[in-house]
């Protein structure tokens, strides 16, 4: 398969406050991302990777630099066209709060298609069909608050690839989640990344969380810190070698598990 | 700094809380031009002109009174309004009060703070709102006018300073309640209930669909008979019966708005392509979500309009009726009836009204067009059918009645010599016997047949008598020497007349008053010691006092009406744009998966609109079958004027309703924008 690259960061600054006391939120950060692999970003508190999230989520605007998605240059669209970009190339799982509490999970899922204007009959077998990939296909008919914290999550997911994006952005996914959860919305993601060739994007502080992507980004203080590649080695060894960068990086021990 | 943080706070919430502001604003507008009307100068000339007698002067009065006693009702309900209002208004601002307090602010300063800032938008809202009054009081000023067919010439500024005072009084008061209201509230709160207001959100819960279809059906049952009890017993029979109707009717529009959402719910997810359209189903999904919280508001809105709209059309419509009752009352321009006491024997003699009117310095063969002598029999009569049974009937000679016919504009009868013919005044069983072709009748003597064919069922009125009256008409020959027999006694004389056509009426009538004492002392040749009483009543005089009448009804109903409808629409507002603040959150995952600001503005829009149009629209259901039922009760009189009615409610409608509407969807939309 040919590499396409996905996602090109080139030049990102993003800085916030007045001219004398100016936060350099991201400062000259530059990175790519090739289609269908899963790349995670960690950093400490307060190191601008949830800034980086959201000016590549087109949620915010970066103060210079470009971001290239699929082709297009999102730092130049306008409004408008920035909300059509986003529902129809992109695909979002956050931390919580973005399940619509009226909705059935089923419509929640099923939101994503009809801002598309996907023609109705197509809707129903779509949403089964995702729902049956990410194992919440018995819990459609539910409320988000009749779900579990996992379950949720997984229908975030479904939600968020159920357009066939061409990024997935994923931020702190597993942040209240238990382990278990976690670990089975993380295998979800997996599958996701391996049988459907989703390109995902996951935000986290969490070395556990990022020992299931196949390439870390590290990110302090706004620039590149250091990046990892998983290669052939087990999620194990990826663990403890994340770790050793975590632990290099300064953070404290809270940080870390 | 305090001073300019409070002044920085209120601009801010003219901006966010227009709602609030346009509540105020009403109230204070309403409040002031209603209880402005006693300076209306239209009210003032009615008052002090010589055409007004003393039943008009006292009508005049007993609006102002009314309006005196109902204003106070009126800032009763205006103050809980603004309460309402207010509460929502510290509600949505509680974060920042509790920020205020982190920040080291007392307790004491924040309560001054927020006294501070009522008392400024107070102030605000009072200039405003006064403006904006005058300039509509000068409005109802040419209404009146065109209500006693005055026309202006000139134009009178119009302003009343106790109508300002008891404004500024009455509102000081209200705002004093509720900066009293306010200050307790906040010093009551815990800083940490203040600053997580925001993360505490409603519980929803999930409601069976089929209960809430069952529900619906359920309400149009009740709904029905309801209706139906109303429209077949009418309105006036008040028992138990009538309380189980009203019983019914709410109960049914409770459940109504209890099952509406999960009936349409229902029936659009069937269709799926209209479903699974745009944000068609998150509308859906947040309108029934609410229902929980919002099916009894929206009873009470209903149940508010239906009083607001049911008000203000009956009082239009009846107003209406009433002018054309003015017309039947009042067939010819006066009347003057007089009798004599001799001042030796006390004996009563007639007076000749023409002559002495002449003489009085009001010639007849001049001032007026036409006029007719009536004289009114009153006395017993036999009915020769019905078993020689007697009956005692009004009479009036065919030459008489012809010349009140013609007083009115209507052709003369003729009737033979032997025949007698009925007017009927009040239609009924006993009415129809009496006045059947044939039936004969003993008058002074002479054997009389009705003549079927002149039967009038046009009510007819001698003396302004309000209620109609039956008359007998007989030939003139047969009343001759009937005082002398003593079964019929001539009751009074009446001189009837219209003013002359080609000189203003109000003129003639002027002069007509002004003779009228000249004319007692020479009818009753004063300087002999002689007494005796006189009857006069002009068109004029009767049309001012149902005047009285009307406008009591009309503004009474409209000032209540309009009080009633800014309620409604002020609390839906206020509830729509709460429920629009818990929603932000909802919009911001909306914003992030990619709905454009266009799509969610219209799922905003449709979402007031439904809260609003609903309880709307079933409130005109509802009185449409009122009007028709209490159309029946009216019809007696007369009937209610609907397109009239119809097209007043509708302009208070909108401009209320509207208003409020509009501020609603605004506000709503910049809280789903986020900003």
């Amino acid at each position: 398969m040919e590499r396409q690259t996905i996602l090109t960061v080139s030049h990102l600054q993003k800085y916030y406050g007045a001219r004398e006391n100016v936060t350099r939120a991201i400062d000259d950060l530059s990175f790519t991302v090739e289609k269908g692999e899963f790349v995670g970003i960690m950093g400490a508190s307060g190191s601008g990777k949830t800034t980086l999230l959201n000016c590549v989520a087109t949620i915010d605007r970066p103060t210079a630099g470009h971001i290239t998605i699929g082709g297009a240059d999102v730092t130049a669209l306008r409004r408008g066209a920035l909300a059509k970009f986003r529902r129809e190339r992109l695909g979002f799982v956050f931390q919580d709060c973005n399940l619509l509490d009226t909705l059935t999970a089923f419509e929640n899922i099923a939101l994503a298609l009809t801002i598309l204007r996907t023609p109705a009959g197509e809707i129903e077998p779509r949403v089964r069909e995702t729902a049956a990939l990410l194992g919440i296909s018995n819990c459609l008919k539910k409320y988000p608050y009749q779900l579990s914290g996992g379950e949720r999550q997984r229908t975030a997911a479904a939600r968020a690839i159920i357009t066939r994006p061409d990024l997935v952005l994923a931020d702190e996914p597993t942040g209240a989640l238990d382990s278990k959860s976690a670990r089975l919305l993380l295998e979800r993601f997996e599958a996701l990344n391996a049988e459907q060739g989703a390109t995902i994007l996951m935000v986290t502080h969490d070395a556990f969380t990022a020992s299931y992507c196949h390439r870390i980004l590290f990110i302090k203080d706004g620039r590149l810190f250091t990046e990892l590649n998983r290669g052939s080695d087990g999620r194990k060894v990826f663990f403890e070698r994340i770790l050793e960068v975590v632990t290099l990086l300064g953070g404290d021990a809270g940080d870390v598990l | 700094m305090f001073s300019k943080l409070a002044l920085k706070n209120v601009t801010r919430s003219v901006r966010d809380y227009s709602v609030y502001f346009l509540t105020l604003m009403f109230g204070v507008c309403i409040f002031y031009v209603f209880n402005s009307l006693d300076s209306q100068w239209v009210m003032e000339s009615l008052r002090g002109s010589s055409g007004t007698n003393d039943t008009t002067r006292q009508a005049l009065d007993m609006i102002l009174t009314l309006i005196d006693i109902f204003s106070v009702f009126v800032s009763v309900i205006l103050a809980f309004l603004i309460l309402y209002a207010n509460n929502f208004m510290v509600k949505r601002r509680k974060k920042e009060l509790g920020t205020y307090l982190l920040l080291g602010l007392s307790q004491g300063r924040v309560a001054a703070l927020l006294f501070a800032e009522t008392a400024l938008i107070g102030l605000i809202s009072l200039g405003v709102g006064l403006v904006l009054g005058i300039f509509l009081s000068q409005f109802l000023s040419v209404f009146t006018a065109g209500f006693f067919q005055i026309i202006i010439t000139e134009f009178h500024f119009v302003f009343s300073w106790k109508a300002l005072g008891k404004t500024l009084l009455y509102f000081s008061l209200i705002f004093l309640v509720v900066m009293v209201f306010t200050a307790l509230t906040v010093s009551r709160q815990k800083l940490i209930d203040l600053l997580q207001a925001e993360r505490r959100s409603e519980r929803l819960k999930a409601r069976g669909l089929g209960m809430s279809v069952a529900l619906f059906l359920l309400s149009l049952v009740l709904l029905a008979v309801a209706y139906a009890m109303l429209l077949i017993r009418g309105m006036l029979r008040v028992d138990a019966l009538f309380y189980l109707m009203l019983a019914l009717g709410s109960l049914g529009t409770l459940l109504f708005f209890r099952g509406l959402s999960g009936f349409l719910l229902q029936v659009l997810q069937s269709n799926k392509t209209l479903y699974y359209r745009g944000l068609n189903m998150f509308t859906l999904r947040q309108f029934a979500a609410r229902v929980g919280s919002n099916y009894l508001s929206m009873t009470v809105i209903c149940l508010m309009l239906l009083l607001a709209i049911g008000i203000t059309a009956c009082s239009v419509g009846l107003n209406n009726t009433l002018d054309s009752i003015t017309g039947v009352q009042a067939p010819y321009d006066f009347y003057l009836a007089a009798t004599a006491l001799d001042p030796e024997t006390g004996e009563e003699t007639a007076v000749d009204v023409p002559a002495a009117l002449k003489e009085a310095g009001f010639d007849p063969e001049v001032e007026l067009e036409q006029s007719a002598q009536v004289a009114l029999w009153q006395g017993v009569v036999t009915w020769v059918a019905g078993d020689q049974e007697e009956v005692v009937v009004f009479l009036l000679p065919l030459s008489g009645y012809n010349g009140m016919r013609s007083l009115s504009g209507r052709e003369p009868i003729a009737l033979a010599g032997d025949r007698c013919t009925w007017v009927i005044g009040e239609e009924n069983d006993v009415a129809d016997r009496l006045a059947q072709d044939g039936q004969v009748f003993r008058v002074n003597g002479h054997d009389l047949a009705v003549d079927g064919t002149a039967v009038s069922h046009e009510a007819l009125s001698l003396g302004y008598d309000p209620t109609p009256r039956s008359y007998l008409i007989v030939p003139d020959a047969v009343l001759e020497g009937a005082a002398e027999e003593g079964a019929l006694n001539m009751n009074i004389d009446y001189f009837c007349g219209n003013y002359r056509a080609d000189a203003p009426k109000e003129e003639t009538e002027e002069r007509f008053q002004s003779v009228l004492s000249d004319f007692e002392r020479i009818a009753f040749r004063a300087e002999a010691g002689g007494g005796g009483w006189i009857r006069c009543q002009t068109r004029l005089e009767v049309y001012l006092e149902t005047m009285g009448t009307k406008m009591m009804v009309l503004f009474l109903g409209i000032y209540l009406g309009i009080v009633f409808l800014l309620c409604s629409a002020a609390v839906l507002a206020l509830q729509q744009l709460s429920q629009a603040a818990d929603n932000v959150p909802r919009y911001r995952i909306l914003s992030r998966l990619g709905v454009e600001e266009k799509m969610m503005h219209r799922s905003v829009d449709i979402q007031v609109l439904l809260a609003f149009l609903l309880p709307l629209a079933l409130a005109l259901v509802h009185s449409v079958v009122g009007m028709t039922a209490a159309n029946q009760v009216i019809a007696q009189v007369g009937r209610l004027d609907a397109a009239a009615s119809s097209a007043v409610t509708g302009v208070f409608l909108v401009i209320f309703y509207g208003a409020y509407f509009l501020a609603t969807c605004a506000g709503s939309r910049r809280l789903a924008r986020g900003r």
